[in-house]
């Protein structure tokens, strides 16, 4: 996992309310493995990028110039909510972004974001919507986003803090995959194992057939 | 100290709290659907693991398989991608040497369906799937934890544990009688609409109340399927009588000496009686009635007896651009009433509404009628499938026209390809309305499967209640 410490870029405000995961990555791309060179950014908001035929719609916030190299999106209420897909956290990334900030996640997304190395922050719904005027008026404006700091600085140099819990905000920084940090308790997760078993000797197991 | 059904169940599965205050837990079960996880696969594959406990896990095939003209194997898949799709679940369970219902098994179903019915989800355990919709299995008194299909199941089949941050708890009673024709998904699009789809996120949530404690376990199993659309991960109901009559004698519940043990522990997981939650709200089930979605997310419902909004009367600027984008792609008109608005089509089916008590229901409306729309019935299991054709409930689909097929997610989201077509409106017993959700372009409502036939029986939105009238 890539680690996340400071992104200084362009942003764009996305101010669409309820985008699910399903708009992030419309089902028909799920289909897909993801390598290099066939990732999943062609996919991302595909509906809402795209037209019946096919054509960028000229007047997605996306689709302008001044927001090519994007890697800040700034988006409005239960950006991600629904479905678990986490390939839309992949078509996020595979996108080109690195951060989203909002007035809120669906829960699922946001963890999936967080687990490969998208840092998704809440911020409370007026200083969103402070950043889309600034960044309307200046298409292309960049933002800040310090993570050790949990500063995030808008076009205009104003400092907002950001919460985010202790354990991803670590992860994050270190570029720390779960497994790995999981492996270090494979003692307690062994020991926890046999003695749940033991405790409870109907829990249902499965098998081939 | 009292404690909630949540934190009895959380606190025996937590195997370390992290220094920075996280959760590592253990999962004594875990569901894996084909759709994505062959990503998680790919990525134990490049790094050489394997699976922890293989027993411990079930892969079913439910998203992409075909509910029509299975006999004809993968060979009766025309679209290559998702025939790839299910062959990828088949390769990856053996591979990895899982228990796998596959889609000839004669228990494949939807996951959300079959591990109720298989007796696999019982009170006090910790289920995870790679599917939002787990938290179905909390109606039995899981922790049922939806998962990410990529590095999250991968985490969990390789170290049988998930990290979780404890999220606060909501307790929210329903208390009362439901009038006739309020169904269980009347209840939870009602709790949807008052708090919104973010309104539970970051929350567990408890079901509780006399409308809960007298609903059937079919019915509590609608209830907190629906719980992530309110935005919690977890949703849960305290295991009681029901609970227990519900999964004695299923295939994978205690047996002989354990029965009386298990029953003995989970009489202990209800929440005290002194127990806190961080929030409380209360519903009044005599004032609920049956509801229909008119927006783009399940949120936007309203009584039946109600009409579309108008924008223009919303004070919140930021909710009327909502529903002013809302209605755009819904395609109507401001203050029109709900049963002027003619369909196209209809599905029964989804995890969230197709186990036996919704087929039936969907029946007894289509019983000596017709549909006037075409549309399909897509039982959420194998086994439902058997007992509605025992009933003889498949001939009363037919005979009102609609299709009878066999099992999986289906049209819900159409990852098998049974999609909703562009510009279509569909009244549909699932459990999202988001933009092309069904299809690109296409149009969902959502409502309870007796609603449903009534609009498969009128062409348009329709009162259940007022079937007398056709």
């Amino acid at each position: 996992m890539q680690p996340f410490t400071l992104l200084t870029a362009v942003a764009a405000p996305l101010e669409i309310a309820k985008i699910d995961t399903g708009m992030i990555l419309p089902g028909r791309y799920m289909r897909r493995h993801r390598r290099p060179g066939h990732d999943y950014g062609e996919a991302f908001l595909y509906d809402l990028r795209f037209d019946d035929a096919g054509r960028p719609r000229e007047d997605f916030v996306l689709n302008m110039p001044a927001y090519r190299d994007a890697k800040i999106l700034v988006t409005d209420t239960d950006f991600g909510c629904g479905s678990s897909r986490e390939g839309a956290a992949f078509a996020v990334l595979d996108y080109g972004l690195r951060a989203l900030v909002g007035p809120s996640f669906g829960e699922i997304f946001q963890v999936n974001c967080i687990q490969n190395g998208i840092l998704a922050v809440t911020v409370a719904e007026r200083i969103v919507h402070d950043l889309w005027r600034q960044l309307r008026a200046a298409p292309g404006a960049e933002m800040s986003i310090d993570l050790p700091g949990q500063v995030l600085v808008a076009p205009d140099g104003t400092r907002h803090a950001f919460e985010i819990s202790a354990l991803r905000k670590h992860r994050l920084v270190h570029g720390i995959d779960d497994i790995d940090a999981t492996l270090a308790y494979a003692d307690a997760i062994e020991s926890f194992e046999r003695a749940r078993h033991a405790a409870f000797p109907w829990l249902p197991t499965a098998r081939r057939d | 100290m009292s404690r909630t059904l949540f934190e009895k169940v959380w606190s025996e599965h937590v195997v370390v709290v992290s220094p920075q205050g996280e959760e590592l837990l253990y999962v004594d079960f875990n569901l894996i659907n084909e759709g994505q996880s062959f990503l998680a696969f790919d990525q134990l594959r490049i790094e050489k693991r394997g699976c922890r406990r293989p027993a411990q896990h079930l892969a079913v095939t439910d998203h992409y398989l075909p509910t029509i003209d299975r006999a004809r194997g993968t060979a009766g898949m025309a679209n290559p991608e998702i025939r790839r799709v299910v062959e990828m679940l088949d390769e990856n369970a053996t591979e990895f040497a899982l228990p796998h219902v596959g889609w000839h098994h004669r228990d494949q179903g939807i996951a959300h369906v079959i591990a109720p019915e298989l007796g696999i989800a019982q009170p006090g355990m910790l289920i995870t799937c790679n599917d939002s919709h787990t938290a179905t299995n909390g109606a039995v008194g899981a922790l049922a934890v939806p998962v990410g299909g990529g590095n999250q199941l991968r985490h969990v089949l390789a170290t049988q544990t998930v990290w979780l941050k404890k999220p606060k708890t909501l307790r929210i009673s329903i208390d009362g009688t439901l009038a006739e024709a309020v169904t269980a998904k009347d209840v939870i699009l009602s709790i949807i609409r008052q708090i919104g789809v973010g309104g539970a996120t970051g929350y567990a949530v408890e079901y509780a109340g006399s409308a809960i404690r007298s609903m059937t376990m079919e019915g509590r199993l609608t209830v907190c399927n629906m719980s992530i659309e309110a935005g919690a991960r977890i949703g849960m109901i305290a295991p009681d009588d029901t609970t227990f009559q519900y999964l004695a004698g299923r295939a994978s519940a205690p047996r002989g000496a354990d029965w009386p043990r298990a029953l003995a522990y989970w009489a202990t997981l209800p929440s005290d009686a002194g127990a806190t939650f961080d929030r409380e709200l209360t519903f009044d089930a005599a004032k609920l009635a049956p509801m229909v979605t008119w927006g783009t997310s399940p949120e936007d419902c309203s009584p039946v007896d109600g009409a579309v909004p108008d924008p223009s009367a919303i004070g919140d600027a930021d909710r009327r651009r909502h529903v002013e984008r809302a209605l755009d792609y819904m395609r109507l008109t401001p203050s029109t009433r709900l049963d002027q608005v003619a369909i196209d089509r209809v599905f029964i089916g989804s995890c969230t509404n197709s186990r036996i008590e919704d087929l039936r229901a969907a029946a007894a409306v289509l019983e000596g009628r017709r549909a006037v729309v075409p549309g399909m019935v897509s039982p959420g299991s194998s086994a439902v499938k058997r007992q509605a054709e025992s009933e003889g409930l498949d001939r009363i689909f037919v005979a009102a026209g609609l299709e009878w097929r066999d099992s999986g997610c289906s049209m819900c989201n159409g990852s098998n390809g049974e999609l909703v077509a562009p510009g279509e409106r569909c009244a549909s017993t699932t459990n999202r309305n988001f933009e092309g959700r069904q299809g690109r372009g296409a149009m969902t409502h959502i409502m309870s499967p007796a609603m449903v036939a009534a609009a498969a029986v009128f062409g348009r939105l329709a009162d259940v209640r007022r079937l007398s009238d056709r």
